[in-house]
């Protein structure tokens, strides 16, 4: 469960804020999108939520629990997190990205290995030697796999992911929508994602939320923004992406 | 137990303190500070059971003077005239005996040194012409010159051109009208050159130069006594000259011996025939019986093989002290500049008043800065390690900085997200990340480490700068070689393995 209440971030006094007295939740093993222009104050939501920003005023929980009072990286522990550009280590393998807090964390070897093989076939990766590969060695999409793969290493329940599909082709975009489907349906997790995509909101959010400005204009069901749109411009917001 | 520890300090303190076995004779960098130098401790060893240690090519009056001051050397040759002029910074010219007892007295009062008597001759500036010269066959004093030299021309070192008591005031008192045209300023090497091919008549010379005797020239007597008297003395430090009272008698043995044409050729021995200063002064005192030992030198003029074959003792030893003097330094220098170095780039606002201290650091020219640290420091190792720890600090301190500083913040952030704490950030992506600008900044502090190393031994610190500056002053290029190569083979060296060992650390994902 991720809940937000009256959440605000201003950067400076003087300009408007970025997100704007915005209030939303998303239930337990559900998937919400939010979609918006660029510049609305999404990927700064998000870094709210994971405690890499602090809200200028507004309340904050991730499965109950307030984030107040939380060590703030053991609040991000718990959290997975899919950054907008996959935002891997470029000093690290593959398999390095993906194992580094379970390495921190001690864990079995044997387990880490056996984790990651699961991974890698979620994302579609299992064929060649990725894993010894750095990042350079990889394409903008195949970073992004393995950004997703690093989220999901730890189990977390609840899922943060900004932008994860931008750089892929349908088909990858097609199979990873599958797998996360299926993650959310027989692991119960909550996921928020960021897209800019209306087609890929309305086909995996169970719930979507359109920002604009800093503020949310409408949040509902896939059909609550298809047959009531709250005014013209998330009409014509939706039109002419789903036209394309 | 209590009684023990007693014992054993009052062991340490009179060992320390009151039987002195050692004494440190210091010089000056140029080749009869050498040879005086080596004559008395030639006498030492061989008359007494003190251990002698040279601290030999000491770079300049200042630092000499200094070190005998605070006790890093115990006694080096000096002229009253540098003591007079320099130290005392006085300008009246008096008559030598008066020049004497003024620097004798107030050395004295003022820091307890003690200045010998004269050891003789007198090395002061002359004026020199070719022996072969008829025009001057029959001119024994300068005065003879007096209103007749309009047509010849005479050169002098650029210093005694522009100091008062030198070409202005000398020309004045003895009425030497030289036509403007026919002056020039030359480097002291070059003038000797220019009065052999005849280029020029006259030139001003140090009075006991080697080279006065290699080119055949002869020196006009200085009859209206202008220049001032440079008479050498020992100077002995006030400890010693308390605790070891032979060492007055051993230095009176040398007063008054040396007379202006053996110093000249004592120091055309070793300038020309290229025989060690230690030689030459050996050989003197044989001749003057002062000495009983016999000792054998190798031959200057063996085959390259032969001359590294008799150095091979001294160059591992400079090379050990080179060694130290870099690596001990880049050691210590490299770990408390990466802890600084990353401070400031989570203390910004320190950066801003780091910086420029440690460029300011940086331009200091590196004999000033040995300078500066003398008075805090004495002489030796320690100083010059201070001098080199300092200049390293920049672009080690630099690097750190700027590498850890120009590392994308969204990759910060994005470990940070994934929820690593300040340190883990620091350890697993930071460094790593900042290596290759941290791996150049030690390889630029290692090359300037080990060149500036060079000039520890102005510094009676040793290295292999050692030879290069005792060969540079006795023009001795085998010397210099023999510093120089191995230097910069060392630099070299240090490059490549320091290459080495960034090409091991540094990830392959962040290698172009
Ligand atoms: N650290 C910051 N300091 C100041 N302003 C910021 C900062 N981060 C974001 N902003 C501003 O806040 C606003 C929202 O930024 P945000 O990154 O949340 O947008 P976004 O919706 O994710 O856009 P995009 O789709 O382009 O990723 C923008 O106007 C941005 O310029
Ligand atoms: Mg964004």
């Amino acid at each position: 469960m991720i809940k937000v209440n009256n959440l605000t971030k201003s950067f400076s006094q003087t300009k408007k804020p970025a997100v704007d007295d915005i209030s939303f939740e998303v239930e337990s093993g559900k998937i919400a999108c939010i979609i918006g222009t660029s510049g609305c104050g999404k990927t700064t939501t998000l870094k709210m939520i994971n405690k890499l920003v602090t809200p200028t005023s507004g309340d904050i929980y991730v499965n109950s629990l307030s984030c107040l009072g939380h060590d703030d990286v053991q609040w991000r522990r718990s959290i997975g997190y899919v950054v907008q550009k996959a935002g891997l280590l470029p000093h690290l393998n593959v398999f390095d990205n993906i194992s580094l807090l379970a390495n921190i964390k001690k864990r079995d070897k044997k387990q880490i290995k056996e984790r990651i093989t699961y991974l890698m076939n979620i994302i579609n990766m299992q064929d060649i030697d990725f894993l010894e590969r750095y990042p350079k060695e990889l394409s903008g999409g195949q970073q992004q796999r393995v950004g997703i793969a690093r989220a999901l290493m730890e189990n977390p329940s609840v899922l943060l992911m900004d932008e994860p599909f931008g750089a892929l082709d349908p088909i990858t975009r097609g199979s990873l929508h599958e797998e996360l489907l299926n993650l959310n349906r027989e692991l119960k997790k909550t996921i928020l994602i960021v897209t800019h995509d209306i087609s890929e909101a309305f086909k995996l959010g169970d719930q979507i939320i359109l920002m604009d400005n800093g503020k949310i204009i409408q949040s509902g069901s896939a059909d609550d923004f298809r047959d009531r749109p709250v005014n013209l411009m998330v009409k014509n917001f939706i039109q002419g992406q789903l036209n394309d | 137990m209590i009684k023990i520890v007693i014992i054993i300090l009052l062991g340490q303190f009179s060992l320390n303190g009151i039987c002195r076995d050692k004494i440190v004779i210091g010089s000056k960098n140029f080749t009869e500070s050498f040879i005086l130098a080596q004559m008395l401790a030639l006498l030492i060893e061989d008359s007494t059971n003190l251990k002698v240690e040279k601290k030999l090519g000491l770079g300049g009056t200042k630092v000499a003077f200094d070190a005998l001051k605070n006790g890093a050397i115990d006694v080096y040759p000096d002229y009253s005239g540098t003591g007079y002029s320099m130290i005392l910074k006085k300008k009246e010219i008096l008559s030598p005996v008066d020049t004497y007892q003024i620097v004798k007295k107030e050395f004295t009062e003022k820091w307890g040194i003690n200045w010998s008597k004269s050891l003789g001759f007198n090395n002061t500036y002359a004026l020199a012409v070719r022996k072969n010269d008829a025009r001057f066959e029959k001119i024994k004093k300068i005065s003879q010159l007096s209103n007749k030299v309009e047509k010849l021309k005479y050169a002098a070192p650029h210093e005694f051109m522009e100091r008062q008591d030198g070409h202005r005031g000398f020309s004045q008192s003895y009425s030497l009208n030289f036509a403007s045209n026919n002056i020039t300023a030359m480097q002291s090497g070059l003038m000797y050159s220019a009065i052999e091919d005849a280029n020029v008549d006259l030139i001003i010379v140090y009075s006991t130069d080697g080279r006065i005797k290699n080119f055949n020239l002869k020196l006009l007597e200085d009859d209206k006594s202008f220049f001032p008297p440079y008479q050498v003395s020992y100077l002995v430090g006030k400890k010693v000259y308390d605790d070891i009272p032979a060492l007055r008698k051993i230095i009176s043995k040398l007063e008054g011996v040396i007379s202006e044409k053996e110093m000249i050729n004592m120091n055309y021995q070793v300038d020309f025939y290229k025989k060690s200063p230690r030689q030459v002064a050996y050989e003197f005192l044989k001749k003057k019986q002062l000495i009983d030992l016999d000792f054998k030198f190798a031959n200057n003029t063996d085959g390259l093989f032969a001359y590294l074959k008799s150095k091979k003792q001294y160059l591992v030893k400079i090379l050990k002290e080179h060694l130290i003097l870099s690596f001990g330094t880049l050691f210590f220098s490299f770990i408390i500049s990466i802890l600084v170095g990353i401070l400031l780039t989570r203390y910004k606002y320190l950066a801003k008043i780091t910086f420029p201290f440690i460029n300011t650091i940086q331009t200091i020219p590196s004999l000033a800065l040995l300078g500066f640290l003398i008075p805090i420091f004495g002489i030796g190792t320690i100083p010059a390690i201070v001098a080199l720890f300092l200049y390293s600090l920049l672009p080690l301190i630099r690097n750190t900085y700027v590498g850890i500083q120009s590392i994308d913040k969204d990759l910060i952030e994005a470990a940070r997200g994934v929820g690593l704490t300040n340190f883990q950030i620091l350890k697993l992506v930071e460094i790593p990340l900042a290596l290759p600008v941290i791996f150049a900044g030690l390889r630029t502090a290692s090359v300037i480490v080990i060149g500036t190393a060079t000039l520890a031994a102005l510094i009676g610190a040793g290295g292999l700068g050692d030879p290069i500056f005792r060969g540079v002053a006795t023009v001795d290029s085998k010397l210099i070689l023999l510093g120089a190569i191995p230097a910069a083979l060392l630099a070299i060296i240090s490059d490549k393995v320091f290459a080495l060992i960034e090409s091991r650390c540094v990830s392959d994902g962040i290698k172009n």
